[in-house]
């Protein structure tokens, strides 16, 4: 007599997929800035993929129609147009992905600003949020925004 | 998790509607439910759930068995955020403004019935990290003749990782478990660090190889979810940089193990009592021998007070 399967239903996968990397409300946590960093960190990793493929693509004006075609097309781009605000958007995102994967090397690589272990006591704050690396993520909020200002004076005043 | 220490003291509102996203397994219908239910003060999911099974619907499925936060076993997501359901008042996810409370099953685990999840991934997972101590010496583990020694310093290493629970809230708040279905997750990971970090084990050539066959450490983004949500204030995001930095060491070759723990050596006897200097001066009428003999009883009055 063979042993029959008791559980006659089948089981419901409740796997987010990746609504939990791209979504900040999927699943809501508190006290966890490190969630959104990694969140825009993704975001923005995906938005530099396209814009490289595209600025690859945009640039291969001389190859294609020569020199004198490649700066009349440069002339063109003074001032602010749809191109250097597509161009103002990326540049946000390659400021933040680089800063932030600086940070994330410091953090990952060589254990830097995540406390000692320590015997939890009330109110169980855990020792990683308590260290370094907290300062660390602010900074590299700050610095981004900052960053990315200079570079929105660098495209649109200087341009 | 930081808990709000005071949501005990405060008194919930009532009634408050509870909406449970169920599932039956048989038809493999999903859909959310609303009970009514009347609260008091100090009550708690768990509290709750078992007032709608005991009062309206006894088809409601759930798992618990401890009700005090020790045995992880009834981890739900209440409003989005994954928690024990024993260790969540009422009066802190419900608020007079709106009285609504969502259960939902644990994200990232297949669903049995209602809210009771499948572990036999998580299980499995914390098993292929080898979740013990490895030793050459079979002899000693055998017939055990003294205990390893190992000092307060070294237990603080690891102490703070050995108190996970198994509650399985750190796999279903993280992002990357979510999308990879060969991730090991931060428990599996945070208790292999737990053993790599022991100065008993000997077995971390092996560990940091089979880790770095699967390389999963390097899977980790540090989105330190599992911090935010562990019960235990285990810190498993903090364990899988450590981790990840071991394991880069090793690959590096430039990770030595600090220290591997061996039996203690036999007590030697007691030490001679040192006696007192000739210049030393003695409260007068005290004879030390006598005392020595018959110490001083203390009242208990004096102890207590």
């Amino acid at each position: 007599m063979s042993v029959k399967d008791r559980f006659l239903g089948r089981m419901l996968d409740n796997r987010m997929g990746l609504k939990a990397s791209v979504s900040s409300w999927a699943v809501r946590v508190p006290n966890n800035p490190e969630r959104l960093a990694f969140i825009l960190h993704r975001l923005t990793g995906i938005l530099l993929v396209g814009f490289i493929t595209l600025h690859i693509i945009s640039t291969n004006t001389p190859a294609r129609a020569g020199w004198e075609a490649w700066v009349e097309e440069v002339e063109r781009l003074g001032g602010v147009n749809i191109v250097s605000l597509l161009f103002f958007i990326a540049m946000g995102a390659l400021a933040f992905h680089s800063i932030n994967g600086i940070r994330l090397l410091l953090v990952e690589f060589l254990a830097l600003g995540i406390g000692r272990p320590e015997k939890p006591k009330p109110p169980y704050i855990p020792p990683s949020f308590k260290g370094f690396q907290r300062n660390l993520l602010y900074i590299a909020f700050a610095l981004s925004i900052i960053v990315w200002i200079a570079m929105g004076y660098v495209i649109f005043l200087m341009g | 998790m930081a808990f709000d220490l005071k949501a005990a003291t405060r008194r919930p509102p009532s009634p408050v509607r509870v909406f449970v996203k169920r599932y039956d397994p048989v038809s493999g219908r999903v859909w959310w439910q609303a009970y009514t239910i009347k609260t008091y003060k100090g009550m708690t999911v768990l509290d709750a759930l078992l007032s709608i099974k005991s009062d309206v619907d006894h088809t409601l499925t759930f798992r618990y068995s401890c009700r005090m936060g020790v045995c992880g076993s009834c981890g739900v997501v209440v409003n989005g955020t994954p928690k024990l359901a024993c260790q969540t008042q009422i009066a802190e996810a419900a608020s007079p403004a709106s009285p609504e409370l969502r259960v939902e099953p644990l994200y990232n685990f297949k669903v049995v019935r209602d809210l009771t999840t499948d572990f036999t991934e998580f299980f499995e997972k914390h098993r292929f990290i080898r979740p013990h101590t490895i030793r050459s010496d079979l002899i000693e583990r055998e017939k055990p003749t003294l205990e390893y020694s190992q000092s307060p310093g070294e237990l603080s290493e690891y102490y703070q990782y050995s108190l996970c629970i198994m509650c399985g809230l750190c796999d279903s708040a993280c992002p990357v478990y979510a999308s990879d279905t060969s991730f090991l997750g931060p428990q599996a990971l945070t208790q292999a660090y737990r053993y790599l970090a022991d100065t008993r084990d000997e077995g971390w050539i092996l560990r940091l190889k089979e880790l770095d066959s699967d390389g999963s450490p390097f899977k980790c983004h540090f989105a330190a979810s599992c911090s935010a949500v562990c019960p235990k204030s285990v810190d498993p995001a903090g364990a899988v940089q450590r981790l990840r930095s071991s394991l880069l060491k090793y690959k590096l070759r430039i990770y030595r193990k600090k220290k591997v723990s061996q039996v203690v050596p036999p007590m030697k006897e007691a030490k001679p009592i040192v006696p007192l200097p000739p210049e030393a001066t003695l409260i007068e009428g005290v004879d030390i021998k006598k005392l020595e003999e018959e110490p001083p009883q203390i009242p208990v009055e004096k102890l207590l007070y």
